[in-house]
């Protein structure tokens, strides 16, 4: 079932590890994303796949067959790059062809294919054209169409959108959604910008400091982030101190700085009672209403600031210790009564939606 | 639109403002160029016309150089070695300058010290060190006898041989600068698309690797032929009376048989020549630029 099978790789560069001990396993026809900030390991396990770095730990497997010892021009893997990478003396169908030439194909073969992938990113009428002559976006998907023509196994993109603007970016995702879908290609996509990652992917490996801190769907890094770390990085969210009170297996009751508390939240960390943590809730999980005494867990709070942005009402609300909490309400939602700035506000949410991280 | 409807409205101005611009700009370029039209123009033109008028007005001057084997197998050493100097100092500089592009700081910076360093010094004493290092008892030959390779010295000197030895080394600035210059301009990402596409080494070399840099390479290459068929010194100290270059002929007519017809005869045969090649070189690879 494992097609591409990455265990315990590692690489450093001096004394300086840059990724430690990542392992994955991704499936045929998966689109995995690697998604992380800037120097957190992704592009570089990415180029140890690619054969540019030769890890100094672990294994690379395809199919069930080890790639390291093999050089990148005979792994087979399709990659398109941050940069246009199109070879700037040869027009749109020889770039397509690169690949094929040198693979000595027959030349109706070449053509056939050239025309095929040139239908695929739907860039038909440019074949003729010099890279120079097209825009980003179209050299992205000669690169694409390149990346495809040898049908390979497995294709990597290292940021192939970063250098694109946003209306753009969003065209190719979904170019790349479709030939996704058509082609069935197992696709590896690294990339920092987290709406990238969930709208594109089947999967998301979140990297930090050279390791993988979670993999799993987005909805599952959204939902339940297994770290602080991750619940920071997708999505937005609201961190609120607070000291662990008692705790029951993976439950916890939590009292906030002003002497409030809340019950049975879950736990994702190792701390014992009357260590300091955070409690996370998304700004789209929160309730505000009159500060009636409620049943479920909430605090009491003063509403700083209220925007209206079309979609969604932006609150901001302070708490009795001082800390900011964003709100963020569907603005077609009822609201029994809209508060005004300076009103006091209960700030409820649901058990099931709090998560809690030791410091 | 706004850019149209800017050029538009300063359209009325802007040939008076461009070509105060194009004065303001010739004026400090004057006296180069009246030293250009006066030290090399007039006097070239002077032989170019003595070529014609002496001894008596005609064309025998050129008729008598293409007629004599000497004259002509003096061409042919001369194109010979500017030629083979031109094939050597490719193979040779294409690594240095590939080298340079790619080394880590302080290595390409030391290879560079030394490449410019040589250009640097005095041309005499690179040549008369030429003459030390080949000559029959040069250092070269003596290794070669001790390490029992020959067993006679070889004729490194006074020879063609010696020249192109001579005029190679001389050269190799001139082909690796502007070859420097065109590999530093492509982006190295380029290579690792090409490995993973899945060119061999040979392959993003042939196929990626000299297209990028053929701009760069005739540039040098033209540099190099076309200073190789003027060059005096070098084949003056370095070769043989029996095969002589033609600018040493051009040296000899003058000095030492005062023609100074057949002498401007082979001046403007050798110019023609040189314009020749350049025009070809223009019409391939534009003014020697990178193509993008």
């Amino acid at each position: 079932m494992t097609f591409l099978d990455i265990r315990g790789v590692s690489k450093s560069f001096g004394n300086v590890a840059a990724v430690s001990d990542v392992s994955l396993e991704i499936a045929r026809g998966e689109f995995m994303t690697f998604l992380g900030p800037s120097g957190s390991g992704k592009s570089t396990t990415l180029y140890m796949i690619a054969g540019f770095f030769e890890p100094t730990g672990g294994d690379i497997r395809l199919d069930g067959r080890s790639i390291l010892a093999e050089p990148s021009n005979r792994r087979n893997i399709g990659m398109v790059f941050q940069r246009y990478t199109l070879f700037p003396h040869l027009s749109v169908a020889e770039n397509v062809a690169f690949p094929l030439r040198v693979r000595r194909r027959s030349g109706a073969e070449v053509s056939r294919k050239v025309e095929e992938m040139l239908a695929l990113v739907r860039l038909e009428r440019f074949a003729d054209r010099m890279p120079a002559q097209l825009s980003g976006g179209q050299q992205q998907r000669v690169a694409l169409a390149r990346a495809l023509a040898y049908d390979p196994p497995l294709l990597l993109m290292d940021e192939p959108l970063s250098a694109l603007d946003k209306k753009l970016r969003e065209e190719i995702q979904a170019e790349i959604r479709r030939i996704h879908r058509e082609t069935g290609v197992t696709i590896l996509y690294v990339t920092h910008d987290q709406e990238e990652a969930l709208s594109l992917s089947d999967r998301v490996a979140l990297f930090n400091h050279g390791r993988i801190e979670q993999v799993g769907k987005g909805r599952d890094l959204y939902d339940a982030p297994h770290t602080r770390f991750v619940a920071g990085f997708v999505g937005h969210s609201n961190f609120l101190d607070c000291t662990i009170a008692a705790r029951r297996d993976v439950r916890a009751d939590i009292v906030f700085p002003d002497g409030s508390g809340c019950a049975d939240i879950p736990l994702h960390a190792a701390a014992s009672s009357g260590t300091a943590a955070r409690l996370m809730i998304r700004p789209d999980r929160l309730q505000l209403a009159a500060p009636v005494p409620a049943a479920g867990p909430g605090i009491d709070t003063t509403l700083s600031d209220a925007t209206f942005i079309g979609e969604t009402f932006h609150f901001a609300v302070t708490t009795g210790w001082g800390a900011q909490v964003n709100v963020r309400l569907p603005a077609g939602a009822p609201m029994a009564h809209e508060p005004v700035i300076g009103e006091r506000v209960r700030l409820s949410w649901n058990a099931a939606d709090a998560r809690l991280f030791a410091d | 639109m706004t850019v149209t409807d800017a050029t538009t409205s300063t359209a009325p101005h802007a040939p008076s403002a461009s070509s105060r611009r194009a004065a303001r700009g010739f004026a400090p370029v004057t006296p180069a160029l009246a030293l250009v039209v006066f030290v090399f123009v007039l006097p070239v033109l002077a032989l170019l016309l003595r070529s014609v008028l002496e001894p008596q007005p005609g064309l025998q001057n050129y008729e008598a150089f293409f007629a004599s084997t000497t004259y002509l197998k003096v061409l042919g050493n001369t194109f010979l070695v500017a030629g083979t100097v031109t094939v050597v100092t490719v193979l040779l500089g294409f690594p240095v300058a590939w080298f340079l592009a790619i080394a880590p700081g302080f290595w390409s910076r030391l290879l560079f010290a030394i490449v410019i360093l040589s250009m640097w010094t005095n041309l005499l004493a690179r040549t008369y060190a030429w003459m030390v290092l080949l000559q029959r008892t040069g250092i070269i030959n003596r290794t070669l006898i001790d390490l029992g390779l020959i067993s006679g010295p070889l004729p490194l000197i006074n020879n063609l041989v010696g020249v192109t030895i001579g005029m190679t080394y001389i050269m190799l600035p001139f082909m690796i600068l502007p070859l420097h210059a065109t590999i530093r301009s492509i982006d190295p990402t380029v290579f690792q698309a090409a490995a993973l596409c899945g060119a061999s080494r040979w392959q993003a070399f042939t196929r990626v690797m000299l297209p990028l840099t053929a701009s760069g390479i005739a540039a040098g290459a033209l540099m190099v032929f076309v200073m190789s068929l003027g060059y005096f010194i070098t084949p003056a100290l370095l070769g043989g009376t029996s095969n002589m270059m033609l600018a040493e002929l051009i040296a000899q007519l003058v000095q030492s048989l005062l023609d100074w017809g057949l002498a401007g005869a082979a001046a403007l045969i050798l110019l023609t020549i040189t314009l020749a090649i350049y025009l070809v070189q223009l019409r391939f690879f534009g003014f020697g630029q990178a193509r993008s």
